[in-house]
């Protein structure tokens, strides 16, 4: 038998074609290149309860896919998105909320009061700000479909703030029968009222989470600010690609594989600017502030003067430029609320701008009584401000004389060693360094490394009664200007009694094909409503 | 024979116990805290101890174990702490990717790396042995991240030719399955090349000086005939025994490749799992490891006799 070139050439077409068919049949089903965005986040995304679990990656998932009653523009001032009208008694005991019209969830449903209800109950045993506004809360009434009330004990300045928070864990909507889970149990389903859907059949479990447009979600007519405004969905598909390897995820943005990368990595930030297909935008204006937490139950820093010795010793500078370089993405930062928000201030923050004083710093050990007993430093290997700052502040230490000792482990190890209590010789720890988002380090109720409550607060443990009096008195005030003076009083007596010392603040950018506009800076997730593709 | 196969997986039934109990103390007793991962960085300590109270993490480890040994017994592996699906289904999905580029690695090196054995055997002592060797200590001594880049940097940033990273399924057609698989396969497949290359050569080497080569030869056998036919088969027991024994290389290269091009296989999920403590999951795959490497070694003892009629079980 003999094969003429025409039957070869004809086979081979009819051959490439059976092959090719399954993935041309595919292609036609999904929407096309031009208006989906493939991005790669911060990390995978495990959990899909943003009430439950206060990871950003689920934050990111919940406000794709959910939607708040309230939240905070770009001026951070709180303003209704669920909501369409509020009111207060006068007694500003009893606030009283109307949803606004054709708010669906994505199987149909309608989204009720009974559904926000039982939501924000959800929340408030999840949240701390939230539970330090439900202490006061006497009930959360019914009044009919669209309309709820939350009636209080005693006036509460914050409860539109709280309901309106940015930071994990969020105050979502979901359906009824969904929050009604018990709040130690994560919510598995993924249906909420956002202007995108999850796509479940697309979706690999640690490989990619498809998010399609919701064609029933009514967007409020303002335009997009921060959280609120108008959250129109300009794509058909968001595609949330998980790529654990950052040398990749840059090579698979300049290949046009992906569209954004959250974090690319800062040593190859000038490769990417110089890419003329690549933009690279500061999204996160407040960025993140970092912290040496001191841990206050044993020696060394069970004394102030070894706490106050911290803030002369450690230098800002140098650990923020051997991380991020670039001194436009970074800053130092006096302020117990971080340096881009609306607490700041350089009250008592003389110890920032007199600069590191080694010198000091050891006759405050001295004075502390320090033994020379060995202080030890967590030191998260695979993460590299954490790694860069331990030993940083390990050198420093040890030329204050101090006999300083690094504990190298990843950060999975970390965060299990820094709960021990115990002892240095038990297992436990002096030191160590993790860091918060700006907006979190701007609210003292909210963001749970400002409580100063002992034992029974974050790791650290710090004790101080008057702050924790301050606290409260920042949350019932009344108005910005009085939370603002209290803010002041706040971090007056913290930079006495030291709950912590700060390493800085900084907002590094994020990588997006230059064809991808509309971004909304937010602090510390990424929305994808308004976000289009030329 | 047969008697030696159920032997051998008798055999298997140990080995795969002891890893269970070494890999669960090793998670168990090492440090980190899954239910201090899984609620955020934010959370507070209460928060924490109620989800290790969920988890069962706080039961005494002996119950744990027993927890997880009887799930196992039954096909069982658990529940993924994080994603609360089984590890059995996450396995599942994974392992097509993982197979798809162990098996195109497998067989890119073998063919690959035989000729070059062959080839280096029958020119002994020239340039072509000389730079086959070269090559094998480069591919050998180079890591398999290193080359994964160099590929990506060449063939998919400056040439575009290939994807830079991800996985197609064969569903979507064996061409994009292929050209996904092209850059992780070459970058897994050159240490086994260099390993399975040098060792066809050396085994060549001995079987070409043997009497009834020079036999062949006298009787004006061809050179492909000799080399292929009667040198080559009597020099399979060491390559083939290699081959079993790089699959261990095979399966920690695919671990690193995988994260490198970013191949959602049963690598991937391991790595990811470890960094969360995510322990059914690390415990199943390991599981899964050690069983393929224990089978793939039993069917290499089995193709001995395939090899040389002399070997009997």
């Amino acid at each position: 038998m003999t094969t003429s070139r025409r039957t070869f050439v004809k086979g081979s077409v009819a051959t490439a074609a059976a092959i090719s068919a399954p993935n041309l049949l595919k292609a036609q089903s999904g929407p096309g290149k031009a208006r989906t965005v493939r991005a790669v986040l911060h990390g995978d995304l495990k959990i899909f309860d943003p009430i439950w679990t206060t990871a950003n990656m689920t934050g990111n998932h919940g406000l794709l896919i959910y939607d708040t009653l309230f939240g905070l523009d770009d001026q951070r001032q709180v303003k209704p998105q669920m909501v369409e009208t509020w009111g207060v008694s006068d007694d500003k005991k009893t606030y009283t909320f109307t949803l606004r019209d054709g708010l669906k969830f994505h199987d149909g449903q309608a989204v009720t009061s009974a559904d926000v209800v039982a939501s924000i109950r959800r929340w408030s045993a999840r949240d701390g700000a939230a539970q330090h506004m439900f202490k006061r809360v006497a009930d959360t009434p019914v009044k009919d479909d669209k309309t709820f009330q939350v009636v209080l004990k005693e006036q509460y300045g914050l409860v539109l703030e709280a309901l309106g928070k940015i930071e994990t864990n969020l105050p979502v909507i979901m359906r009824k029968k969904d929050a009604e889970t018990d709040p130690n149990q994560q919510v598995t389903t993924k249906v909420g009222s956002g202007p995108f859907m999850f796509n479940e059949g697309e979706t690999t479990s640690g490989q990619r989470y498809v998010y399609d447009k919701n064609p029933n979600y009514v967007p409020r007519k303002e335009p997009p600010s921060g959280m609120v405004g108008g959250k129109v969905a300009k794509l058909d598909r968001v595609i949330i690609e998980n790529m654990a390897d950052e040398q990749t995820a840059v090579a698979a943005l300049k290949a046009g594989e992906i569209d954004f990368y959250e974090i690319p990595p800062i040593d190859l930030l000038d490769q990417l600017e110089s890419d003329k297909n690549i933009k690279l935008d500061v999204l996160n204006k407040g960025g993140n502030v970092g912290m040496c937490r001191l841990n206050w139950l044993h020696p060394p820093f069970d004394k102030v003067e070894a706490r106050q010795a911290m803030l002369h010793l450690i230098k800002q500078e140098d650990i923020l430029k051997a991380v991020f370089g670039n001194p436009k993405y970074y800053r130092t930062c006096g302020s117990l609320f971080g340096c881009t928000g609306l607490m700041q201030s350089d009250v008592n923050a003389g110890w920032l701008s007199g600069g590191q004083d080694i010198a000091k710093a050891k006759e405050l050990f001295k004075k502390a009584g320090y033994d020379g007993r060995p202080v030890v430093i967590l030191q998260a290997t695979n993460i590299s401000f954490m790694n860069n700052a331990a030993l940083l502040i390990a050198q420093w230490l040890k030329e204050a004389g101090v006999n300083a000792e690094l504990a190298a482990s990843d950060w999975g190890a970390v965060v299990t060693r820094r709960a021990v209590k115990k002892p240095v010789t038990e297992g436990g720890w002096n030191i160590f360094i993790t860091w918060g988002s700006g907006e979190g380090f701007d609210n003292p109720i909210g963001f749970v490394a400002h409580t100063a409550n002992g034992g029974d607060g974050w790791f650290g443990w710090p004790k101080d009664d008057l702050h924790e009096k301050l606290r409260d008195e920042w949350a019932l005030a009344g108005t910005l200007d009085e939370r603002k003076a209290i803010a002041r009083k706040l971090q007056e007596n913290a930079w006495n009694y030291v709950p912590m010392a700060l390493l800085g603040q900084w907002a590094p950018p994020v990588a997006h094909r230059a064809n991808i506009k509309g971004f909304i800076p937010i602090p510390a997730h990424v929305p994808f409503w308004n976000v289009e593709k030329a | 024979m047969l008697a030696f196969i159920i032997r051998r997986l008798l055999s298997t039934v140990v080995v795969m116990a002891i890893v269970a109990v070494f890999i669960f103390l090793l998670l168990h007793l090492s440090p980190g805290d899954p239910a201090a991962i899984i609620v955020g960085d934010n959370a507070t300590p209460a928060q924490i101890d109620a989800v290790r109270k969920q988890l069962g993490l706080d039961d005494p480890l002996a119950v744990q174990f027993v927890r997880w040994v009887s799930g196992v017994l039954t096909g069982d592996l658990g529940i993924s702490i994080f994603s609360h699906e089984p590890v059995n289904k996450l396995i599942g999905q994974r392992i097509e990717p993982t197979v798809s580029l162990a098996a195109t690695t497998l067989l890119l090196a073998v063919v690959i790396a035989v000729s070059f054995g062959v080839l280096a055997a029958w020119k002994v002592g020239t340039w072509v042995d000389r730079c086959v060797m070269v090559l094998s200590v480069l591919s050998f001594s180079v890591p398999v991240f290193v080359v994964g880049y160099l590929l990506i940097y060449v063939f998919s940033i400056k040439l575009g030719w290939l994807p830079v990273q991800g996985y197609a399924p064969l569903e979507d057609g064996v061409l994009v399955w292929a050209r996904h698989l092209v850059l992780p396969s070459i970058a897994l497949g050159l240490a086994y090349v260099a390993l399975i290359a040098r060792i066809t050569r050396t085994a060549m080497l001995d079987v070409l000086s043997e009497d009834y080569i020079r036999t062949a030869r006298a009787k004006g056998v061809a050179t492909g005939p000799v080399l292929m036919k009667h040198a080559l088969k009597n020099a399979g027991v060491p390559i083939v025994t290699v081959i079993g024994i790089g699959v261990a290389l095979l399966i920690g290269g695919v671990v690193i490749t995988e994260t490198v091009f970013n191949i959602p296989g049963v690598g991937r999920l391991v790595v990811d799992a470890i960094s969360q403590r995510d322990y059914p999951i690390i415990q199943g795959v390991t599981l899964l490891f050690s069983g393929i490497y224990v089978i793939v070694n039993l069917l290499v003892d089995l193709s001995y006799t395939l090899l040389d009629p002399r070997i009997r079980y």
